[in-house]
């Protein structure tokens, strides 16, 4: 079966390429040689034309009756009879001299013949000649004179170089398309051998990488770059793996008291209060499981990139305020106070569901960590292109070490803290999750006043 | 009142039909596609909670069939799944409402009493429980000879108590009616029980007579007399 071109290996597209354009530097090259030899030796013939012109002006003599005489030798050159001769013709047509070859010429018509001397070529019998001719004066007397040779020789010389040329080609061609092939080969080995390693990590061999044999050249790189990716890839099917776990633990634990509640309730008869209370207790775990479901739902339909954003331009202080007032109520539970500190309209822009659910999230966790009788700082502002909130605890602050694992699903920094202080453990997931979702980011550092400050940046919008 | 429940789910219908039975609605139960729409084609009903997913005749096309022989009774379709698509292409088939599986049934009860309760007048500028007195207009409200000094939020969810008196409310609704929060989030619930806690105390702390109570699991009702 044929193989298309564009379905070839690279070895092969390669050599394929990398002679079709030394094929065509070859030729181009090839042709201008012949054209630069063709003009040398066509230069060089008219050179021995007009040689030849000088010597026939040089046998020409005025005789003493006023005519001119063609002295010497007549056949100057013996050996060369075929292929050159010269003819002396008087102003009015008669011919006064006449050698070697020239007898296969048409004569010259006497008028075209100018001061000038002239090239010329032409064919007779069957024979290719090239001419000089020109009027010469002897003793007073202009004549008319004309000297040729064939080309024959020239030509032949020049069939011989192009059949040299023409042969040659094609072997040349041959030859460096094969050494093309075998420099392609190795030069793609490495990228095989590259391709067999990385075959070899798999989702259960993730930890392997491949060996990167000098990481300055290109294969080199390719390989550094795979081994990246398969680190990140690594990473994430870690956090997959910890997030499933997770997931089925806190799945687990309401389901595991629901059963425990029921099963317990009956064992024996209780009264009907002490069965409200069983029942009403088990639908609050219930409520926290499908809570939880939605959530998980959520933030599946966020990876999927299917939740659809209804951007807009909002005011981010106006929003902020809005989302305090609301949730000022457990501050003050709480006897804790919340400042705010805000330029006047920080346009962000934004899905305002997403982001409400974003702020309230960072919010509710600084309420919930800090102390009874702690104050808050929040600060809105706008940095740049960006709208910045600001959330600043008195919560017992986080590690470094765990700052960046804080926004992951169902981390928690103290692993034993119950499920009732704790919540659900996707607060600052989804958190994360809304702010990256809308082009922003979001940190947490240490603040100054001990504590968290929980840094939510947003990309700037145009009110 | 006469309610038909197209629901396959045995349990689950077993479990509406009694909250149904409960406020004194007549309950009929149809398990398959046809058996609900041969019923709602023949028989004359109020209301029907018709689940979307059902083996045979799907809850969309029974919908579609019975409004297309201008059978106009409100319908009030349940579905499990969350797509947006369903829910459009349900209200726009005909339906009057919807709920998405797992539904709460003091939502599903709410959601029936205003379909039913439907073209009816029902705004009244005052509102009365016991010695508890609303009244809307001038927004102050008293209980006994004293006036409750409520912030607009108290006011929004007394109000809101007060019209679903007698009958159990959800956080959830009590999010989306009084919040208007579209989304219901730990935070807000945490917000509403410490907003209902104040209201208590506003409301029931000096009066004999407890009017706010907190059903364990389910939500809040404001009702006289104990239950």
């Amino acid at each position: 079966m044929k193989v298309p071109f564009s379905a070839a290996s690279i070895r092969v597209k390669m050599t394929g390429w990398y002679t079709a354009a030394l094929s065509l530097m070859l030729i181009v090259y090839a042709a201008a040689t012949f054209l630069a030899v063709r003009q040398e030796f066509q230069e060089s013939l008219d050179d021995q034309l007009h040689d030849d012109f000088e010597s026939v002006e040089g046998l020409l003599t005025p005789t003493p009756d006023g005519r001119v005489a063609w002295s010497g030798d007549r056949r100057h050159e013996p050996d060369d009879d075929e292929e050159r001769g010269s003819d002396v013709w008087s102003p009015s047509g008669d011919q006064i001299g006449r050698s070697g070859a020239s007898q296969a010429l048409p004569p010259v018509a006497l008028a075209t013949a100018g001061a000038q001397a002239r090239y010329d070529s032409l064919v007779a019998s069957g024979r290719r000649w090239r001419t000089l001719t020109g009027t010469t004066l002897v003793g007073g007397r202009s004549v008319v004179l004309r000297v040729s040779r064939s080309e024959e020789r020239l030509r032949e010389q020049l069939s011989e170089v192009l059949k040299v040329l023409v042969l040659g080609l094609p072997l040349v061609i041959l030859l460096a398309g094969l050494s093309g092939y075998v420099l392609a080969r190795r030069a793609l080995a490495p990228i095989d051998h590259l391709a067999v390693e990385a075959r070899r990590v798999t989702a259960e061999r993730l930890h392997e990488r491949v060996s990167v044999p000098n990481q300055h050249d290109e294969i080199g790189r390719l390989a550094a770059v795979i081994n990246d990716t398969f680190a990140r890839l690594e990473s994430s099917f870690d956090k997959l793996r910890r997030f499933t776990a997770d997931a089925s633990h806190e799945l687990r634990t309401p389901l595991a008291v629901i059963r425990g509640i029921g099963e317990a309730g009956l064992v024996e008869t209780r009264s009907p209060d002490e069965y409200k209370e069983a029942i009403g207790s088990m639908l609050e775990e219930i409520d926290r499981l499908s809570t939880l479901v939605d959530t998980l739902l959520r933030l599946s339909h966020g990876d999927a990139g299917s939740v659809h954003l209804a951007r807009e331009s909002l005011d981010l202080d106006q929003l902020v305020r809005e989302l305090v007032a609301s949730l000022s109520v457990l501050a003050e539970e709480r006897r804790q106070s919340i400042s705010i500190q805000a330029q006047e309209t920080v346009p962000v822009c934004a899905d305002r569901l997403v982001l409400r659910e974003a702020i309230t999230n960072v919010l509710d966790n600084a309420i919930k960590y800090s102390p009874i009788g702690a104050s808050i700082a929040v600060i809105v502002h706008a940095d740049g292109d960006c709208g910045v909130v600001e959330v600043a605890d008195q919560g017992p602050g986080i590690s470094p070490e765990h700052r960046e694992r804080i926004f992951d699903r169902f981390f928690r920094v103290d692993s034993a803290r119950s499920r009732d202080t704790g919540g659900s453990g996707l607060g600052l997931a989804i958190a994360k999750w809304a702010v990256e979702i809308n082009g922003g980011s979001i940190g947490v550092n240490a603040a100054v006043t001990g504590g968290s400050v929980f840094r939510i940046s947003l990309p700037r919008g145009n009110v | 009142m006469r309610v038909l429940i197209v629901e396959d789910e045995a349990k689950l219908a077993q479990a509406v039909a009694s909250a149904l039975n409960g406020e004194h609605y007549d309950v009929v139960i149809a398990s398959t596609g046809e058996d609900g729409f041969f019923r709602a084609n023949a028989e004359a009903f109020d209301l029907v909670l018709l689940d979307v997913m059902l083996p045979g005749r799907s809850g969309l096309e029974i919908l579609q069939t019975l409004r297309q022989r201008h059978i106009d009774t409100p319908v009030l379709i349940l579905t499990a799944r969350d797509g947006v698509e369903d829910r459009v292409l349900g209200l726009d088939l005909g339906a009057d409402d919807y709920l998405v599986k797992p539904f709460a049934l003091p939502e599903l009860l709410a959601r029936v009493r205003a379909l039913l309760r439907r073209g009816r007048p029902s705004e009244a500028f005052r509102l009365k429980a016991a010695d508890l007195e609303m009244d809307l207009v001038a927004r102050h409200a008293i209980r006994g000879d004293r006036v409750l000094d409520l912030t607009a939020r108290e006011f929004d969810l007394l109000e809101y108590l007060l019209r679903h008196q007698g009958h159990l409310v959800s956080r959830e609704m009590l999010a989306r009616e009084v919040w208007k929060e579209p989304r219901r989030a730990t935070p807000l619930d945490n917000v509403i029980d410490v907003q209902m806690t104040r209201l208590r105390r506003k409301v029931d702390a000096a009066a004999a007579e407890r009017l706010i109570h907190t059903v364990r699991g389910v939500g809040f009702v404001l009702r006289e007399g104990e239950p």
